[in-house]
């Protein structure tokens, strides 16, 4: 009789220190947990497809468009990503710079979000019949006030 | 050469438009006080395409490119002509193609025009002295060129250098206007070239064009 009691204490003592103790041979669950994080990539190039290496980015959180929520460099191909905090929904500024030149892109983050988009609205098609009137403008002109007034 | 939008902060590009409107207005002015201020419409008209298709023309300069500018040669060949004919372009390319902007209009017109109105002044040296040679106008549509864009580089990078935002490494910023300034030079002997053969050329085939200037 003492015996068995005996082997019940020590039984329960075993299952207490089962539960007390995690011992890592015998944890089998397994907890995942995930977060959607967005990155958004940026490729910066000059209006003749040379990339921006090296250029100088700043980013503008939507709630706070007057200081810099991140700063950084473009990769020599032009290149540079970020992950932006979509507790703050709005327009996200990011703005491309070196030696003077550069750009804005506004990207919108939240409901309206776009997957892609840049600057430069024109297609080369567009743009070379846009100097093409304007080509003609000046030369009409040109031949407007040289014609010979008739006597 | 052609300084965009949201670079510069607005306090600058509001002294860009007065000091434009300034220019643009006295050099109406003096167009008005020729004999035939029409006379030059045709020439300023077919120069202003020139100087709008001109920013096209890339000429790769090791780890950069440039493009062409004219604005000597639109001074030298238009006198107070060209400033407002380099507005004009200036408008058009930022409209179409996005190169400059609207809200540095005025900045841009002021390091582009004011140096074309040097150059005028540089052109019209060789009328002194002696009589008029061929030599003295190739060297001095060559120094014209030459000169106004270095002028407008200096300009350029005086304007940036002086107003870098604090957010930005300011040492990135200033070596790579540097960069930018050195990558010009072949250009200012670039730009003096074609200004020294364009102004022998008219010389030589239809002098009454440089008449004026």
């Amino acid at each position: 009789m003492h015996m068995k009691w005996r082997i019940i204490t020590c039984i329960i003592f075993i299952l207490i220190l089962d539960l007390v103790l995690p011992i890592k041979a015998l944890a089998h669950g397994v907890k995942i947990e995930y977060t959607v994080n967005m990155a958004i990539e940026i490729i910066a190039a000059y209006d003749n497809g040379e990339p921006m290496g090296g250029a100088q980015v700043t980013v503008y959180a939507p709630d706070e468009p007057s200081s810099p929520w991140l700063t950084g460099v473009c990769d020599d191909r032009g290149y540079f990503s970020f992950i932006p905090d979509t507790s703050k929904p709005g327009t996200w500024d990011v703005q491309v710079r070196q030696a003077g030149h550069g750009d804005i892109v506004h990207i919108p983050i939240g409901e309206d979000m776009v997957v892609t988009g840049g600057t430069g609205g024109y297609t080369a098609l567009q743009i070379v019949l846009m100097a093409a009137c304007f080509i003609w403008g000046s030369v009409g002109t040109a031949l407007y006030f040289s014609r010979r007034r008739r006597a | 050469m052609h300084i965009p939008d949201g670079i510069l902060p607005g306090p600058v590009t509001a002294a860009g438009y007065a000091a434009t409107a300034v220019v643009t207005w006295y050099s109406v002015r003096k167009i008005n006080q020729k004999e035939n201020p029409r006379q030059d419409i045709p020439k300023a008209s077919l120069l202003t395409a020139a100087f709008f298709v001109a920013s096209w023309i890339h000429i790769p300069v090791p780890p950069t490119s440039v493009h062409l500018v004219l604005n000597g040669l639109l001074g030298a060949v238009l006198g107070y002509f060209a400033f407002p004919a380099i507005l004009i372009g200036l408008f058009f390319q930022a409209v179409m193609f996005q190169h400059g902007g609207l809200t540095t209009l005025g900045v841009n017109a002021v390091i582009m025009g004011l140096p074309a109105i040097i150059a005028h002044y540089i052109f019209r040296i060789r009328r002194f002295g002696n009589q008029e040679s061929r030599r003295k106008t190739g060297i001095f549509g060559f120094l014209s060129g030459a000169v106004a864009i270095g002028i407008s580089v200096a300009m350029f990078v005086l304007i940036l250098l002086t107003n870098i935002p604090a957010d930005l490494d300011i040492g990135t910023e200033r070596a790579a206007l540097y960069t930018l300034a050195i990558a010009h030079l072949p250009l200012i002997a670039i730009e003096g070239v074609i200004t020294l053969l364009l102004a022998v050329f008219l010389q030589r085939v239809r002098p009454r064009i440089l008449d004026g200037v």
